[in-house]
C-alpha cells in the first residue's frame, strides 16, 4: 500500500502542477467556460424538470426516466471509454515501463493506473452529471445532504466501469497474448456491445420497442412503469434509486447506496486480485510479442504525391492504423445508422406539415450536435497527434499555415459528407417540407465549416504533444473547452435559426404575410457569426503554434 | 558565402537565460562540433537554427537568408536530426521517407537513385517495411538521417548523432559525414562523444551555462589550454574560463 500511496500522491502532484502551471488568464477562461456550461446545462435541466413536475400523473415518472436513462447511457459510454483508454494507461505507456523496472508490487501500479484511467475516462461524464443531479435536487426540494451524498455516490459509481474494463482487457490479453492491441480493443468493444444488447433485449425489451396505444389508462400504466430502463441489476438503476431516496421520494435510498458501495468495493477487490495474477504477466507478454508486420502496399509506399497529398495520406494512414480512432468512429457510425433506421421504421404520427417541419428542425439540431461531438473527438486531437513529429514539420519548408489549411480542408470535406448524408437521409424519412429539405443542407455547410475551425483551432491552441491517446487528448482541459465552444456555437446557431424557421412556418401554414425582415436579419446574424467562428479559431490556433517553442 | 552566421543570439525561458550572446560563423565544407555538459545550451542552439525555437534576441543567417524574415526559404537549406528521433508509430520507415520526400517536394527522378543509395549505405533495407513502432533508437536515427540525402541541404544540424548506433553504424555515419563535408556541406553537430569530435571536427565550440567558452580548431584549443588530451581540455573549459578566451 505504501507503493500505491507514493504513485497516487505523485499522480495528484502532477495533476496539480499541470493546473497550477496554466497561465492565470488561461485558467480563468477555462473556469469561465466550464462555469458557463455547468450553469447553462443546469438551467436547461431545471426548466425541463420544472415543466415535467407540472405534468399530471406521468411527470415524475418521466423525470425519473430521464435520470435513469442518462445514467444508463453514461454507464455504457464509461465502459467504452474505459476500455479504449485502458490499453494506453495500463500497457502502452513509458511510465508503466519505468514503474515495472522498480521494486514495486504490480498491484500498486495497477491501483495507481486504475485511478488515472477512471479520471481520464470519466471526468467529462462528471461535468455532465453535476448539473443534472443539481437540477433534480432543486426541483424536488431535496435536503442539503442530498448534494454531497449524490456526488459521493457518482464517484463510487465511476469505479465499476473502470474495474470492469480493466478486467476485460487483462483477461483477453492473458487468454490470447498473441493478439495485437487492436484486436484486444475490438474484442472488448464488441463484447460490451453484445452484452449490453443482450442484457437490454432480455431484461427490458420495452426499451427497444416503440410504444403505440390509443388508451389513456394504458399510457399511464406504461409511463409509471418506465422507471427501470436498465433493469434491476444495472448500477445506473441503483444510482437513480439513490438519488430518489436522497431527495426523499423513495425509501430504499440507503439500501441502494450500500449495494453500490458493496459492488464497487467488491469489483475493486476482484480487480486487485486479478491484477496480482494477470497484470505483470500480460504486460511482459505484450512486450515480448512485438508487432513485426511488413507493410508492402500502401498509399505512401511509393513516392508520387505533392506536399498536400502527402500530408493528407500520412494523416489518413495514421488514422486507419490506430485502432482507438476507427473503433470509436465505427461505434459513432453504428449509433447514427441505428438512428437513421429507427427514423425510417418509426411510424410518423405527425402528418400535419407544420409538425413535420418542427420535427425536422429538431432532427437538424440533433444532427449538428452529433457533428459537434465528432469534431471534439476526431478533429480536436489532429494537431496534437503530430506529437514529437512536429519537429520535422517545423524544421521543414512546409509552413504551419499550410499544414492548418490542408487539415482544415480535408476535415471540412469529411464533416460535410457526414453531416449532409445524415441530414438528407433523415429528412427523407421524416418527409420534411421541400423548402427546408433544400435549405438545411446549405446551412449545414456553414455549421460544418465552423465546427471544424473551432476544433482544429482550439486543438492547435491547446495541444498535447506528449499524449499518444487521442481519446485522452479530447478528454483533456483543451478538449473540454473545445466541446463547450462547439456546443455553445451550435446552441447559439439553433437559437438564431429558430426565428426565421418560426416565421417561415407561420407564414406558410397559417397563411400569414411573410415577415421578410424577421427571416433576413437572423440569417445575416448567422452569417456574421459563422464568419467569426470560421476565421477566428483558426487564426488563434495558428498564431499560438507559430509563437511556440518546440 | 558563409553557410551559417549567428549574431548575438540570446534565448531565455522564463527567468533563465539558456543562451547568452552567441556568435558563430561557419563556411561551406566545415564540420563544427559543439561540446558542453548537460543543460549547457547545445540543443537550444540547434533548435534555434532549425527554427523550432524563437530567439529572444539576435539573428541567424543561413546562406545569407535571415531565418526570422524568410523562414521557409532558410529551412529549405537546412536538415535537422533531433536527439530523440521520432517517426509516426503507424508508418513504416519507407512510408516516413516518402513522407519526407513529399514534404520537401523532391525531384522524382533523383529520388529513385538516392533511395537505392540510402538503402545500401545505411543498411536499412531489411526492416524498412516494418512499422516504426518496432524500431530501436538506432533504427529510427538511421531512417531520419535519410532526409539529409533526400533533400540535399547545405546546412545539416545533428543532435547527438551516435546515440543508439551500433559500432558498424557509427563508422558508417562518420564516413557519411566526411562524405558530406567533401561535397561542401556544412555540419553543425552537438555531442558528448569527445573522441567523435576529435576525429571528425574541423572546428570545435565549447559551451557552458549558455556561454560559448571557445570556438576554433582543435590545435588552437590545445595551444590555449596547454593540454593535449581533448577530455582534459573539455573538462577545464567547461568548468572555468580561460584567460585568453577567443570569444
Amino acid at each position: 500500500m505504501r507503493d500505491f500511496r507514493i504513485i497516487f500522491i505523485t499522480r495528484i502532484r502532477i495533476i496539480a502542477k499541470s493546473i497550477l502551471s496554466m497561465h492565470a488568464l488561461e485558467l480563468l477562461s477555462f473556469v469561465f467556460v466550464i462555469g458557463c456550461f455547468l450553469f447553462g446545462s443546469y438551467y436547461v435541466f431545471f426548466r425541463i424538470f420544472k415543466y415535467l413536475m407540472t405534468v399530471e400523473a406521468i411527470g415524475f415518472a418521466l423525470m425519473d426516466r430521464i435520470i435513469e436513462m442518462a445514467f444508463f447511457i453514461f454507464f455504457t459510454m464509461l465502459l467504452f471509454s474505459n476500455v479504449i483508454t485502458s490499453f494506453s494507461t495500463f500497457y502502452n505507456n513509458k511510465e508503466v515501463d519505468f514503474l515495472f523496472s522498480l521494486p514495486i508490487q504490480p498491484t500498486s501500479i495497477y491501483l495507481g493506473k486504475l485511478f488515472e484511467n477512471c479520471i481520464y475516462a470519466s471526468w467529462a461524464t462528471m461535468v455532465l452529471a453535476l448539473p443534472l443531479i443539481t437540477a433534480y435536487g432543486i426541483t424536488t426540494h431535496a435536503p442539503v445532504f442530498y448534494y454531497p451524498m449524490s456526488i459521493v455516490s457518482i464517484l463510487i459509481y465511476l469505479i465499476i466501469p473502470g474495474t470492469v474494463a480493466s478486467l476485460l482487457v487483462f483477461a483477453i490479453f492473458r487468454l490470447s497474448p498473441k493478439l495485437s492491441s487492436r484486436d484486444v480493443i475490438i474484442l472488448s468493444v464488441l463484447l460490451i456491445i453484445g452484452l449490453t444488447y443482450l442484457y437490454v433485449k432480455t431484461n427490458n425489451p420495452a426499451l427497444l420497442k416503440v410504444f403505440e396505444t390509443d388508451n389513456e389508462q394504458e399510457l399511464l400504466r406504461f409511463a409509471t412503469n418506465l422507471t427501470t430502463v436498465g433493469g434491476t441489476y444495472v448500477p445506473s438503476t441503483w444510482l437513480s434509486n439513490i438519488l430518489k431516496g436522497l431527495s426523499g421520494r423513495a425509501n430504499l435510498g440507503f439500501f441502494y447506496f450500500a449495494l453500490l458501495l458493496f459492488i464497487s468495493l467488491s469489483m475493486t477487490i476482484i480487480a486487485f486480485f486479478a491484477a496480482k495474477v494477470l497484470y505483470a504477466k500480460s504486460w511482459i507478454l505484450i512486450n515480448e510479442h512485438g508487432t513485426k508486420r511488413k507493410q508492402r502496399k500502401s498509399l505512401l509506399h511509393t513516392y508520387k504525391y505533392n506536399q498536400s497529398q502527402t500530408l493528407f495520406f500520412k494523416d489518413l494512414l495514421v488514422f486507419i492504423r490506430e485502432p482507438i480512432q476507427w473503433i470509436q468512429l465505427s461505434v459513432f457510425i453504428i449509433l447514427l445508422v441505428v438512428y437513421i433506421i429507427s427514423l425510417k421504421r418509426t411510424p410518423l404520427y405527425f402528418t400535419f406539415p407544420l409538425w413535420r417541419t418542427i420535427v425536422s428542425f429538431l432532427n437538424f439540431t440533433f444532427v449538428t450536435f452529433v457533428l459537434a461531438t465528432l469534431g471534439v473527438r476526431f478533429i480536436f486531437p489532429g494537431m496534437s497527434l503530430e506529437r514529437a513529429g512536429i519537429w520535422f514539420i517545423c524544421s521543414s519548408s512546409l509552413s504551419l499555415s499550410k499544414v492548418m489549411k490542408i487539415k482544415y480542408c480535408t476535415n471540412v470535406i469529411i464533416a460535410v459528407v457526414i453531416l449532409e448524408s445524415l441530414l438528407i437521409l433523415s429528412n427523407l424519412f421524416i418527409k420534411t417540407d421541400p423548402q427546408m429539405y433544400v435549405l438545411m443542407p446549405v446551412i449545414a455547410l456553414f455549421i460544418a465549416a465552423s465546427l471544424v475551425s473551432i476544433n482544429l483551432g482550439l486543438g492547435a491552441r491547446f495541444p498535447q504533444f506528449d499524449e499518444t491517446n487521442p481519446s485522452r487528448i479530447a478528454a483533456g482541459s483543451g478538449g473540454i473547452v473545445a466541446a463547450l465552444a462547439s456546443i455553445g456555437y451550435v446552441g447559439i446557431s439553433i437559437i438564431i435559426l429558430a426565428t426565421p424557421a418560426y416565421h417561415y412556418i407561420i407564414s406558410k401554414y397559417y397563411s400569414r404575410p411573410v415577415n421578410h425582415l424577421m427571416i433576413l436579419i437572423p440569417l445575416i446574424v448567422f452569417l456574421v457569426l459563422n464568419t467569426i467562428t470560421i476565421v477566428f479559431p483558426l487564426r488563434m490556433g495558428l498564431k499560438s503554434l507559430e509563437q511556440r517553442d518546440f | 558565402m558563409k553557410t551559417l552566421v549567428i549574431k548575438e543570439l540570446r534565448k531565455h525561458f522564463g527567468k533563465t537565460w539558456a543562451l547568452k550572446n552567441l556568435n558563430i560563423e561557419l563556411d561551406p565544407g566545415e564540420i563544427f562540433v559543439l561540446l558542453g555538459p548537460n543543460g549547457a545550451g547545445k540543443t537550444t542552439t540547434l533548435k534555434l537554427i532549425a527554427g523550432l525555437f524563437h530567439p529572444t534576441h539576435g539573428d541567424i543567417y543561413i546562406k545569407g537568408i535571415n531565418l526570422a524574415e524568410e523562414p521557409l526559404k532558410a529551412k529549405r537549406l537546412t536538415g535537422y536530426i533531433p536527439d530523440e528521433p521520432f517517426i509516426y508509430n503507424k508508418l513504416t520507415g519507407r512510408e516516413f521517407i516518402n513522407f519526407i520526400a513529399g514534404i520537401y517536394d523532391i525531384n522524382k527522378d533523383q529520388y529513385e537513385s538516392r533511395m537505392d543509395a540510402l538503402l545500401g549505405k545505411l543498411d536499412i533495407g531489411k526492416w524498412i517495411d516494418d512499422f516504426s513502432e518496432t524500431y530501436s533508437h538506432g533504427m529510427k536515427q538511421k531512417v531520419i538521417m535519410c532526409q539529409l540525402f533526400l533533400h540535399n541541404p547545405d546546412l545539416i544540424l545533428i543532435d547527438e548523432p551516435l546515440v543508439g548506433l551500433d559500432p558498424k553504424s557509427s563508422k558508417s555515419v562518420r564516413e557519411i559525414f566526411l562524405e558530406l563535408k567533401a561535397q561542401g556541406k556544412t555540419l553543425f553537430i552537438c555531442t558528448h562523444t569527445l573522441s567523435f569530435a576529435k576525429e571528425i571536427a574541423s572546428k570545435i565550440g565549447i559551451i557552458n551555462k549558455g556561454e560559448l567558452k571557445f570556438i576554433g580548431a582543435l590545435s588552437e584549443l590545445s595551444e590555449i589550454s596547454g593540454k593535449k588530451d581533448i577530455e582534459q581540455i573539455y573538462l577545464k573549459l567547461s568548468e572555468e574560463p580561460l584567460p585568453e578566451q577567443k570569444v
